[in-house]
């Protein structure tokens, strides 16, 4: 700003200016980044998150603060968002924008890190390792594992003496499953039994008696849930090659072994149920029908097949009885124009007696034939095999006697005959070599 | 192209060896829907009548063994006996 334009002072005062005020503001941000860092705590109110930046107070009974933080900071952090109340540690120091013509300055306290105390600072611990587990695949290998549909042995990790135990009794009930229930009694209260629960789970995963098991407890504030938090029991859950039905947490609060687990229950009555997913009596219905079926199925195949045969074996009885009637007609039919027949012929002797008696030329008749008979003879032995054999010809002979009409099929054959006028020669076929 | 794949799952695998409940349902659903089918022959028919004759009587054994009584134990109680078996 040129010298010329700034005003004069308030008369009479003995105050240092005036100074142009976005220089005043520029060494009041200044002054106040070089004041020293510290740490803060309060309850966290208003928290909001912006692109660049996240905002809050903290207020305790005798004042508050307004916080700022860079939103890479903040999520760097991993904590989800700050509710109402938390109780939080902020470390940072003030700082001032110092605004511009069109924008309005403002003071906040520059978080750097944040802390969440009390409560909150276990939520915050089970979000961090969560995020971890999770990172790590550890959620799936459970969810993985083959779930028995009809387990025969259930191994139950529960606080002794709990509801939770009626819970699950009255659920296995509901399945009509009546099975091997092996009860692992643990502390479920505080963080220190996870230890107990671990064990518990590991011996009975060691049973080959046990096909699944459940965990269970009929909820709790969220510190008496933590046990179901602590890393060393997630990551044996995760192990197991047993699948894990957890009823632990609430909808609200979460556990871990809910995330590791295979299957995560609301009540321990669901939990129950998960791990014998078929209904009993509902199973043994189903498999007396399909029991039923398979024998009429059976029962079907045979007895049609039979039909089938027997009206098979029935055709042939049929054909022939047809035959049979047909052949009696024909023998009828036969006998009837036999007897025409001499009747006939009768009539023809007569005639020819007549001839006879009429000195007619039956002898001449008689001659004609004859020598009609004799030419067809010659005919008949012109094609006669023997005569062709008698000029010197072979007939080739298979086996069984049937004639061999090529070289192939004289080959194919490991001998043959030769059927010569007077006789038969066997012979061997050779390969031609030539 | 096959390094990308993950390698095949070795090793024993103690539970799933063992005829389940579950695969032997499963079984004898697939056969009752081939013979409803009517595309079997005979032979066919009658083996997978044994078949599943047989799967029904696995999975009735197993219904049973799940149906005969709710037998509620300790996990200790479990552990000693079943030494008890080995070491006698």
């Amino acid at each position: 700003m040129p010298e010329a334009t700034r005003p004069h002072g308030i008369p009479g005062s003995v105050l240092r200016g005036p100074f142009p005020v976005g220089q005043y503001a520029a060494a009041l941000r200044d002054r106040l980044r070089g004041m020293v860092r510290v740490q803060v705590f309060g309850e966290v109110v208003g928290f909001k998150a912006g692109r660049a930046k996240v905002w809050w107070e903290l207020r305790d009974g005798s004042g508050a603060l307004p916080c700022s933080m860079w939103r890479r900071d903040w999520d760097a952090l991993g904590l989800a968002g700050l509710a109402d109340g938390v109780q939080v540690v902020a470390a940072g120091g003030p700082d001032f924008y110092a605004g511009s013509r069109t924008s309005s300055p403002g003071f906040s306290f520059a978080v750097g890190d944040v802390r969440v105390a009390g409560e909150g600072d276990l939520l915050a611990q089970l979000a961090v390792l969560r995020r971890k587990l999770e990172a790590e695949g550890r959620f799936e290998p459970q969810k993985r594992l083959a779930r028995p549909v009809l387990p025969r042995g259930i191994g139950v990790v529960t606080g002794e003496g709990g509801k939770a135990r009626d819970d699950i009794l009255a659920g296995l009930r509901r399945r009509g499953w009546a099975g091997r229930l092996v009860w692992a009694f643990a502390p479920v209260q505080d963080r220190h039994a996870a230890g107990a629960i671990t064990r518990a789970l590991q011996d009975l995963a060691a049973l080959d008696e046990v096909d699944v098991v459940i965990v269970a407890r009929g909820g709790g504030s969220l510190m008496d849930l933590f046990a179901f938090c602590d890393e060393t029991l997630c990551r044996t859950v995760s192990m197991l090659r047993v699948p894990v039905v957890a009823s632990v947490g609430h909808h609200t609060d979460r556990t871990l072994i809910d995330d590791v687990a295979a299957v995560s229950c609301s009540t321990p009555t669901h939990a129950a149920e998960a791990a014998v997913p078929v209904h009993c009596a509902d199973a043994r219905e189903r498999l007396h029908g399909l029991g039923a079926r398979l024998h009429a199925q059976g029962r079907r195949a045979v007895l049609e097949r039979a039909r089938t045969l027997a009206g098979l074996s029935r055709a042939p009885a049929s054909h022939v009885e047809r035959h049979r009637t047909w052949l009696h007609q024909q023998l009828r039919e036969v006998r009837a124009s036999a007897t025409r027949g001499v009747a006939q012929r009768g009539h023809g002797l007569d005639a020819a007696a007549a001839a006879l008696a009429r000195g007619g030329d039956a002898r001449t008749l008689g001659t004609r034939r004859r020598a009609e008979l004799d030419r067809l003879g010659q005919l008949l032995a012109a094609h006669d095999p023997q005569r062709t054999l008698e000029r010197g010809y072979a007939l080739v002979e298979g086996p069984g006697g049937e004639p061999v009409g090529s070289a192939a099929a004289a080959r194919s054959l490991p001998r043959v005959t030769l059927r010569l006028h007077d006789g038969t020669v066997d012979a061997r076929p050779v390969e031609d070599t030539g | 192209m096959s390094d990308l794949l993950p390698p095949e799952p070795v090793g024993e695998e103690p539970r799933a060896a063992a005829a389940t409940y579950e695969t032997a349902s499963g079984r004898l659903e697939a056969i009752i829907r081939r013979l409803d089918s009517g595309e079997a022959g005979l032979r066919e028919t009658l083996d997978l009548c044994r078949e599943g004759r047989e799967l029904v009587e696995f999975c009735a054994a197993e219904l049973e063994a799940v149906g005969a009584g709710l037998e509620e134990l300790r996990l200790e109680e479990l552990v000693g006996r079943l030494e008890a078996g080995r070491s006698g």
